[in-house]
């Protein structure tokens, strides 16, 4: 597991409060009945962990899976490493 | 029982500085909604509001009285000041400020105040605070200025319950007239929030929305936040009759629900309880109402669950009455959206005019009723209800009837 998925397994299991070996790359939120106030915590601790800003629009939190915000994460800090202006806020 | 009307209107919002330039911009469908101006936006992603504009304190307050006055005071005392002249009534003869209710409902109170105070402590390591700071951002100054302002002397206080505080507190002081405990209200709401921390903070929420404020179309992205107040004078009947007083609307009913649900998604029964309960408080029928001002905040959560309320509790004649969120043309303005609704709703059933939902593109499966898609509708309205459906599942309707 990289670390990046395993900041994000652990954060979605504090916010939602469910057990983290439930979560695999392939749940999607709707599976682990993560609620809209959830995952909008999760992506605040997300970017505030990682300093990054994830896309404000129709995050599609119903069939979003672990693996796309798992990506979604690593593609922003691969370009944050590039040093891309859109990914510094 | 006692019937309380309304006698006096008073707003101030993103539509205009009074309630006849307000309800004239809604009939019209002019969008109040536009980038923000009165606050940096370099920080925020939200950059449009419904913001009240051009609006100079100075005009309105001397520099003395204006020191006591946070902005959302300032809203709350304007639009009295224009509800009072309307009604007519000098509350310091014949004892009436004893026999008066001042009840004003706000989600926040002096935001602006707070912020102002914050940043010099926190970012200029100011360390000495304002000693106006508390008188001004406490959420039941905007009720302090109005009962100091008219000799108001009856019971007054503040109603908080986030987006639905105008119509709680409304609906409070209607229950106090109605049971005889006094025979004057002045009562409303007011808010004024739109601050940088309090944008950001409505942002974090992600229901915020980045064009504009679209209710009930399929091509909706969220509310616009917006500000400003609506205070009313309710009076009992056969006073206002007496003393040959215009008679804007009947109060004829409130009703009022918790969901003790979700604290942000809203929920059917609930919303239904509280539709129900106003209609069985005014003694009215589904079939009477023609007009419901929605409440209509515009985002993915809202709407469609407001439109299976409705239908739940209307039936057939769902598809007969008409629905607009005026929210569209005025943003959401909290704590006094239900004041400058009811504007709306008293504008409906005088005029015979139902305001449109602005913004409206194209019509969204799970929101099917009559929203009345940008052009007002000229139809006579006997009766109407006033939706305000708050976070944390706090619901407040408030319904009207035409004036006999």
């Amino acid at each position: 597991m990289s670390s990046v998925q395993e900041t994000i397994f652990g954060i979605i299991s504090k916010e939602a409060g469910i057990d983290i070996n439930k979560i695999s790359m392939d749940s999607t939120l709707k599976d682990l009945e993560i609620q809209s106030l959830d995952a909008v915590q999760i992506i605040f601790e997300l970017e505030d962990h990682y300093k990054i800003t994830l896309p404000d629009r129709d995050p599609n939190f119903d069939t979003e899976s672990v693996r796309g915000l798992v990506e979604a994460v690593e593609k922003l800090l691969a370009e944050k490493a590039a040093g891309t202006p859109s990914a510094q806020t | 029982m006692r019937r309380v009307v309304i006698t006096g209107m008073g707003a101030i919002d993103a539509l205009g500085h009074d309630a006849a330039s307000t309800w004239h911009a809604m009939r019209e469908g002019r969008c109040g909604i536009a980038p923000i101006a009165n606050i940096p936006t370099d920080l925020t992603n939200v950059k449009i509001a419904a913001e009240v504009r051009d609006f100079d304190a100075a005009q309105h307050f001397d520099a003395k009285k204006l020191m006591f006055l946070d902005r959302v005071s300032q809203f709350a005392l304007l639009a009295a000041r224009e509800a009072v002249a309307q009604a007519g009534l000098d509350f310091r003869v014949d004892g009436r400020g004893e026999r008066t209710a001042c009840i004003i409902g706000t989600g926040i109170g002096g935001e602006n105040t707070h912020d102002e105070q914050s940043r010099r402590f926190y970012g200029d390591k100011n360390p000495r605070v304002h000693p106006l700071t508390i008188v001004r951002l406490m959420a039941n100054a905007p009720a302090c200025q109005i009962t100091m302002e008219y000799g108001l002397t009856g019971p007054s206080f503040a109603v908080v319950s986030a987006c639905a505080s105008a119509n709680h507190a409304m609906a409070q002081a209607f229950e106090m007239l109605r049971s005889g405990k006094v025979d004057f209200a002045v009562t409303g709401g007011s808010e004024a929030c739109i601050t940088v921390p309090t944008v950001k903070a409505w942002e974090a929420v992600r229901v915020t929305a980045d064009d504009t404020c679209r209710p009930f179309c399929k091509q909706r992205r969220g509310m616009v936040l917006g500000e400003g107040a609506g205070i009313f004078v309710l009076e009992e009947y056969e006073h206002a009759r007496a003393r040959g007083a215009t008679i804007l609307a009947e109060f004829a009913g409130a009703g009022m629900s918790a969901d003790a649900g979700d604290i942000v998604l809203p929920s059917m029964q609930g919303a239904a309880r509280a539709l129900s309960a106003a209609l069985a408080d005014a003694r009215l029928a589904p079939q009477d109402i023609d007009y419901i001002n929605a409440h209509g905040t515009g985002t993915p959560a809202n709407d469609p669950t407001e439109t299976r309320a409705i239908r739940h509790v209307f039936g057939a004649h769902a598809d007969a009455l008409a629905v607009s969120s005026t929210k569209s043309m005025h943003g959401h303005a909290l704590g006094a959206a239900g004041a400058i609704e009811l504007v709306a709703a008293i504008g409906a059933l005088r005029d015979g005019v139902m305001p449109p939902t602005a913004n409206f593109l194209d019509p969204d499966p799970e929101c099917d009723l009559d929203y009345v898609p940008n052009t007002a509708r000229e139809r006579p309205v006997r009766a109407a209800l006033s939706n305000s459906f708050a976070f944390g599942g706090l619901n407040a309707v408030i319904a009207l009837k035409r004036a006999d």
